[in-house]
């Protein structure tokens, strides 16, 4: 009975049920449209993908452009997001614009960064453009909301600015700023494949598009899954830690 | 069989690590359209009580009638004014003491004509349009007892509504609530663990003692029925007092050790 | 013995704290609104000066002037309310569909918690997993078309606002949900009278995520591969060198999105007034 209770409750089992699930329903419409490839055929593509030099170089052409615009992103977006949090002044005069800003499909400016930044350069400020934002807002909520009753803490045992960043400000917004990190991971793949798809020699992006044309669709699905897969179980892991610390 | 009756009510609550049993036979009465008081230390279960009068929590065994009623689950012939701030942020004052009568489908105009009257009986007159965020504690706690009375019900039942406020809100607020009591009488359950809120405000008070809670000493308060905040320094008040706290002081000590100890 | 200091009528409403008026304060937005001019217009004067001495050749930036000169262009032209029009109904279904959605499967979620932790993993990452990474899938199901568009940004839409709904609803007051069971309130009473408004404001903020993500999808799968919308146009432009015109567009993008975002605090000030 308790031992019953605890399947039922495991999100993992449940989690897992809803993946077989969707796994079975991609499994029935492949046989139903030729243009879906089956999951077999996908797991395939994605496993010979990895026997290719050229596939493992787009891999890391991206990888390397998303972890450059990830850590620029993320501290960018904190050291702004702590600006706005901290100063009124900052708030005044930036936080209409950054809120406006926050609004906009960033992807709209790719092309005038292009010339600006050339073909590999804009697909990394692209991806700082994606992930910036959610650790800036996050960081600039979490700072604000930071009980006052911490900085007279700080006040009374005369700590000093350094102390007062490392042992309130940090530890008061750890929760959403784990939360923004974990965001600004997958809006960086999102920035930098977007922009991949858009004009670039190498990455996935690159790839999944030409499977796209070249009607090779289980390429193109591993692909994404790849992808899709990379984010996710960041993101899922980030997630549990972010349960963990609360 | 008006006014509330509680029949040998008890209740018990399990958990793993065994059984607590929070209210322990309890038979008592409350006359109609008096006030009662109920007091005793924290974890005696006199919350507890309330939540079974109100139909909240049901007894293990045991029976609760109000007015002639058997309570078997919630009713809105008992009103009950809780402890938290119940006030709804997305109603004013008007809106927040409609909202019971609306629930009940009282009509437009007659809702308008209740609620006037309840939100100028607890002194909130001028404040129709207020919302609870721009209120102080005990205005939110005042329109919350406004809200349970426009709805005229038979009972009143009352948990801990002031322990939130501050002393002199709280003194000032008891003295309304006596106010508010003798324009109305009704049928008033009042639960605190304040010594002078209860005496102030009661006909009767019945001592609860820690676990297992039951009613280990009733007290008639005979004070004058027109009384507000300065009968606190009169003679028989402090001899009432001096009687009540005899009777709490050993339950209280002993529920202090047990929370000490735990 | 009947002590008695004075009548106490009423307690006259002086002796409180006077009502704050739920007033907003014009002057902080009034400030802000003007310093964000005031930024604007600097970047917008350097710009200009900057391109026409010629010191931003390499960037391609277009004058400014002209660029307001040729947006204006566009407004007469039939092509440009044919792209407006079809992104504006993309942007309108999706959102629609996905508030529709996600704030049903927020109420479903709260309302089976079982079924609410199953999902939760998904919804969480999903909020974060690339979705517009599927659109080339869509394609392929759907065709290159409004529809696979609107489909992808309806879910990418839901997703925020079935993750605060169910968080909003959760986070419910227990006292409220007690006044609901002592008032003897209905399942519709309960829900509609205190569990909506009372998550109201998770609810509101899980709208404007819904919007915004509703824009970028829009935009964002536009402008991979479409026959039509400002996105696709944008990237066409971008194709044919035709850079004064891109920018026109471009410029239409970011005054659509301010207008979206401003529209979306105007309601949530309206839908969660006189709260703190």
């Amino acid at each position: 009975m308790t031992r019953l209770t605890k399947l039922r409750e495991s999100q993992f089992a449940g989690a897992a049920v809803v993946a077989l699930v969707a796994s079975a329903i991609w499994q029935v419409s492949s046989g139903l449209s030729f243009v879906i490839p089956s999951p077999a055929a996908t797991a395939e593509a994605f496993v010979q993908n990895f026997a290719d030099p050229r596939y493992l170089s787009d891999i890391g052409e991206t990888a390397q452009a998303v972890a450059q615009a990830f850590v620029i992103g993320t501290v960018l977006g904190g050291a702004i997001g702590l600006l706005l949090g901290l100063s009124a002044a900052a708030r005044t005069w930036l936080e209409p614009l950054l809120i406006a800003f926050n609004g906009v499909p960033k992807i709209v400016l790719y092309p005038v960064l292009l010339p600006i930044f050339s073909l590999g350069g804009s697909k990394i400020v692209m991806g700082v453009l994606f992930a910036l934002f959610p650790v800036l807002i996050n960081v600039a909520v979490g700072v604000r909301t930071i009980p006052p009753v911490y900085w007279k803490l700080g006040r009374t045992v005369q700590a000093s600015k350094w102390q007062l960043f490392v042992h309130i400000l940090l530890p008061a917004i750890r929760l959403p700023l784990l939360t923004g990190v974990r965001l600004a991971i997958s809006l960086a793949v999102v920035g930098v494949v977007l922009s991949e798809f858009f004009a670039t020699r190498f990455g996935l992006g690159r790839v999944v598009l030409q499977a796209y044309s070249h009607g090779e669709y289980a390429q193109m699905v591993s692909t994404i899954l790849l992808l899709i897969l990379v984010a996710f179980t960041m993101s899922v892991l980030l997630w549990r830690l972010e349960r963990r610390v609360r | 069989m008006q006014g509330i009756h509680l029949n040998d009510v008890h209740v018990h609550f399990d958990h793993p690590s065994g059984i607590t049993i929070a209210v322990d036979g309890v038979t008592q009465q409350v006359p109609p359209r008096s006030f009662v008081s109920i007091v005793g230390p924290s974890g005696c279960g006199k919350s507890t009580l309330l939540a079974v009068i109100a139909g909240l929590q049901p007894a293990t065994s045991g029976s609760v009638d109000v007015n002639g009623r058997r309570v078997t689950g919630p009713d809105r012939d008992i009103g009950v004014v809780f402890q938290e701030d119940s006030t709804l942020p997305w109603r004013n004052v008007r809106e927040n003491v409609e909202f019971a009568m609306q629930m009940a489908g009282v009509s437009k105009g007659e809702r308008a004509a209740k609620a006037a009257a309840a939100i100028e009986l607890v002194g909130l007159k001028g404040f129709e349009h207020s919302y609870p965020a721009t209120l102080s504690g005990g205005m939110r706690q005042r329109v919350a007892l406004a809200r349970t009375l426009a709805l005229q019900p038979g009972v009143v039942l009352m948990d801990e509504p002031f322990a939130a406020l501050d002393q002199q809100t709280r003194i000032f607020l008891g003295a309304e609530v006596r106010r508010i009591w003798e324009q109305t009488h009704q049928t008033v359950l009042f639960v605190t663990h304040d010594i002078s809120e209860a005496i102030l405000l009661s006909q009767q008070i019945w001592v609860m003692s820690y676990r297992p809670g039951h009613v280990i000493d009733v007290i008639d308060i005979d004070l004058p029925d027109e009384r507000d905040a300065s009968i606190v320094s009169s003679p028989r008040f402090n001899e009432l007092h001096n009687r009540v706290w005899a009777s709490l002081q050993k339950e209280s000590m002993r529920g202090f050790q047990d929370v000490e100890t735990a | 013995m009947a002590v008695r200091i004075e009548p106490r009528q009423e307690v006259p409403a002086k002796h409180l704290t006077r009502p704050r008026r739920a007033r907003w304060r014009p002057s902080q937005g009034v400030r802000s609104a003007a310093a964000s001019a005031v930024l604007l217009a600097v970047l917008f004067v350097l710009v200009q000066i900057g391109v026409a001495t010629g010191a931003l050749r390499q960037t391609g930036l277009p004058v400014p002037t002209d660029v307001v000169g040729s947006t204006l262009g566009l407004l007469g032209t039939g092509a440009f309310w044919s792209d407006f029009g079809r992104t504006c109904l993309e942007i309108g279904a999706s959102i629609a569909a996905g508030c529709a959605l996600g704030f049903g499967a927020g109420i479903v979620f709260w309302k089976l918690p079982l079924l609410g932790r199953v999902f939760e993993p998904y919804l969480v990452s999903f909020y974060a997993v690339p979705l517009v990474l599927f659109y080339p899938m869509m394609i392929v199901l759907v065709g290159i078309n409004a529809g696979s568009i609107i489909i992808l940004s309806s879910v990418m839409a839901a997703i925020p606002l079935a993750l605060n709904t169910r968080t909003g609803l959760q986070g419910i007051r227990p006292v409220h949900l007690k006044l609901a069971r002592t008032l003897q309130c209905n399942a519709r009473q309960t829900l509609f009278s205190i569990a909506i408004p009372a998550a109201a404001p998770m609810i509101v903020a899980g709208m404007r995520m819904a919007v915004v993500y509703a824009l970028i999808g829009s935009i964002a799968m536009e402008f991979t591969t479409a026959q039509n919308g400002l996105g696709y146009r944008i990237r066409y432009l971008y194709e044919t060198f035709d850079n004064k015109t891109m920018f026109a567009y471009i410029l239409v993008v970011l005054i659509l999105s301010v207008v979206l975002t401003v529209l979306m605090a105007l309601v949530e000030r309206v839908l969660l007034r006189g709260r703190r």
